[in-house]
């Protein structure tokens, strides 16, 4: 199904990237929209790539948040922790604290809030030796370490939701577990005494091609309902996979002693409905997508006041000369049945999905355009309250995809974050740092130095700014009203 | 990066202050420390930026002079920081030292954790300082290189003669996963130039290296062909496959997944002195 585009009457930036009908117009800027840099001031001369970002949030306290991303620690690699940044004025200003116990940085991370704030959770792969360490604090604000509360090794991106119920966090936590019986990797684990002690829930019932793909996405609703996104690999042909993009469901938390089984498919009765099969996933672990790599763009995300609607978005190669396209669809009946595509988005990656409180469903994803040197990174937030069939676009920012040459992978992340509170969505996506307001539409707040009229990032060392500093890859938090 | 310079052997201090640290030497408190300044103390129980918790054991002092510090922090002469001091009331108003520290929190300044400080006369000697410094970073890295070398199994000069995917000769013990942080093993054939420890001269060597460009492996030394240096092998217990082979030979595999196991070819004799010191 394609999305039929019109303007959004209430909003004045509505792009169209279907591939058959792209409308050019420039970006414009949207009352109430930030961006902001994370690097403080005190890092001006930060030059690493801050890829793959993943932010926090409490509903109950909007000043505080919790953000990470591949960010070392400024001591180097021979430190005992790795840093989140933290702010305590709802994003305005962020600060990097080393509480994480991972040699320098870590390989993977993703964390979530307690109940009372400031309580945190992690799940992070350590360095070195990337072993799965699943973390708590009781206040995220506090420069002690993260306390350990689970390790294994074996595991592959860890994806912490959690919930309250009456007085315990419930914590989810996606993981693919190499040790499942069976190449059945496919797991959660899943804590109802706020972390103290974990079960691992196995979620995948069919033959896999060895196992499943990296990207296991849990998503909460206020009413207990507990659905999670996996990819199952049923076979590979080179670097090709052809796998399903399968939905499990528990109505009760994942509480009882089997989970994940109240949403089966009608075609083999299994539990795990099959939103999409024999779909093609690119599995490349070099640059592909401009620099970026590609394979495990997934996301799911579950209306929190109405846990019958459920959103699903994920990346494969359609064949019609893309490199990677994330696809949106939808469910209405608890993930019973699902609508074609919603949305296309052609040449992108890192989609995240979101439900606001008012049903408005945001999408947000970084896409590659153009070609060569003049090939760009744009990440784009779309809303929508008609399943795509309108939607408000828009440009958080548009950088230069050929620099900086990239460090490592992820380029920009395997994933970023999307998140909403009330009236307004909260996330976190990494780009190309030039000081450039034409690279910002909404614009955009550093905290580190940088000169914008000479588009230089400066190393803050002395009088007038500083020493010029190379362009790198930072984490941007943003935050955009949710269409009323 | 830190700023240094390369000098003598640091000597033991006793430094007058606060308890235990002052039984530190010098080389202990660098070895400790990623931000090391001169700098005179401001206030006491205060901080100097507000995101900051102030406590009896924070005080502000302002940066005279910086002697080491990673690359990416922002600080100069005539900044204030705020230092989360070992003891309390071991500062007061005015004292001028060198403060050993390490990074706690960084926003719109920096904020540090004291690991010791060391009275100065006022005016401190800069150039002194700077040098002393210096000399104890020059031994802290000394005796890690010096940790390495006794670790591993063999310390060799030589030349990189070949790159290719590393034939794993054991059976894996499960079947091989797909996953992002796969190292993707590969092995480099060293002609050994000169055995400096459990080698010699001639010999070939496989060691295995990462070739993944992941993030988890983004320290990991690699190798080229042609390379030239003086490497510190550890016999492979990582890959689950301890032996490789050389035109049909199975010979041990090395590997060499830390920084400081790849140095330049002019190492080599700072290696050998190493060995050599007591």
């Amino acid at each position: 199904m394609r999305a039929r585009v019109i303007a959004v009457a209430l909003a004045p930036l509505v792009a169209c990237n279907e591939p058959d009908r792209q409308v050019s117009q420039p970006p414009s800027k949207l009352p109430s929209v930030r961006v902001v840099d994370l690097i403080p001031a005190s890092l001006s001369g930060e030059t690493w790539q801050d890829a793959e970002p993943f932010l926090a949030l409490y509903d109950s306290n909007p000043k505080l948040m919790a953000a990470s991303a591949f960010t070392p620690n400024p001591g180097g690699s021979t430190s005992a922790t790795a840093p989140i940044f933290v702010t305590n004025d709802g994003g305005d200003s962020w600060t990097l604290r080393n509480t994480l116990p991972s040699e320098g940085l870590t390989a993977d991370i993703t964390h979530a809030v307690g109940g009372g704030p400031p309580v945190l959770y992690a799940g992070i792969l350590k360095v070195p030796g990337v072993p799965l360490n699943e973390l708590k604090t009781n206040d995220f604000l506090s420069p002690a370490t993260m306390t350990l509360q689970a390790s294994r090794a074996d595991i592959d991106q860890p994806f912490v939701r959690t919930a309250q119920v009456a007085s315990a966090d419930h914590v989810y936590v996606g993981l693919n577990d190499f040790d499942a019986p069976d190449g059945r990797t496919a797991t959660v684990d899943v804590s109802l005494d706020g972390g103290a002690t974990y079960t691992s829930r196995r979620i995948e019932t069919r033959g896999t091609a060895g196992q499943n793909g990296p990207s296991i996405r849990p998503a909460l609703a206020r009413d207990r309902t507990v659905y999670v996104a996996y990819f199952g690999w049923r076979s590979n042909a080179g670097s090709d996979v052809a796998s399903d993009v399968v939905v499990v469901r528990d109505d009760h938390g994942a509480t009882g002693a089997t989970s994940f089984k109240d949403l089966v498919d009608p075609s083999d009765h299994l539990p795990g409905r099959l939103v999409a099969t024999h779909v093609t996933i690119p599995w490349s672990n070099a640059p592909t997508l401009g620099q970026e790599r590609i394979g495990s763009t997934l996301s799911l995300a579950v209306n929190p006041r109405h846990s019958d609607t459920v959103y699903l978005a994920w990346a494969d190669r359609v064949g019609n000369g893309d490199i990677y396209t994330v696809h949106v669809r939808r469910s209405g009946d608890r993930g019973a049945t699902w609508t074609g595509d919603l949305r296309t988005v052609t040449n992108a990656t890192d989609a995240s999905l979101a439900v606001a409180a008012n049903g408005t469903v945001g999408l947000l994803y970084q896409q590659l355009t153009g070609a060569a040197d003049a090939s760009r990174w744009v990440t784009q937030l779309e809303q929508s309250r008609d399943g795509f069939a309108t939607h408000q676009d828009v440009v958080l920012a548009t950088v230069p995809a050929t620099t900086p040459a990239f460090q490592f992978l992820p380029y920009l992340g395997d994933y970023n974050g999307l998140l909403s509170r009330g009236p307004v969505f909260l996330g976190i996506f990494s780009a190309n740092n030039t000081p450039d307001s034409t690279n910002f539409p909404q614009g955009v707040v550093y905290q580190r130095r940088v000169d914008f009229a000479t588009h230089r990032l400066l190393d803050g060392s002395g009088a007038g700014g500083g020493a010029a500093v190379a362009v790198s890859i930072d984490p941007f938090f943003f935050s955009v009203p949710v269409l009323p | 990066m830190h700023t240094r310079s390369a000098m003598l052997l640091a000597v033991a201090l006793a430094l007058p202050g606060a308890g235990a640290v002052a039984q530190m030497s010098r080389a202990t408190l660098v070895k400790q420390s990623d931000i090391i300044f001169i700098g005179t103390v401001t206030q006491v129980g205060a901080v100097a930026a507000p995101e900051v918790p102030a406590s009896p054991r924070t005080v502000v002092v302002r940066i005279d002079n910086v002697l080491e510090k990673p690359a990416a922090v922002a600080l100069a002469p005539g900044d204030s920081v705020t230092v989360e001091t070992v003891q309390p009331g071991s500062l007061k108003p005015g004292i001028q030292a060198t403060f050993y520290t390490t990074g706690w929190i960084f926003g719109r300044g920096v904020a540090v954790r004291e690991v010791g400080h060391e009275p100065g006369r006022s005016p401190v000697v800069v150039a002194d300082q700077q040098a002393a410094v210096a000399r104890a970073r020059l031994e802290v890295n000394d005796a890690d290189l010096k940790a390495h070398i006794q670790r591993a199994a063999m310390v060799v000069a030589g030349r990189v003669e070949q790159v290719r995917p590393a034939e794993l000769t054991a059976a894996p013990t499960r079947p091989k996963r797909i996953t992002e942080h796969d190292p993707q093993w590969q092995e480099a054939i060293i002609q050994v130039q000169d055995g400096i420890k459990g080698a010699h001269a001639g010999e070939q060597v496989v060691v295995r290296f990462p070739g993944s460009r992941d993030v988890a492996w983004v320290g990991a030394p690699r190798f080229s062909a042609g390379q030239e240096g003086t490497f510190l092998l550890h016999k492979d217990s990582t890959t689950g496959s301890p032996n490789a082979k050389i035109a049909g030979r199975e010979v041990p595999a090395y590997t060499a997944l830390h920084k400081v196991d790849v140095l330049s070819k002019q190492d080599a004799m700072r290696v050998r002195t190493l060995i050599k010191k007591p």
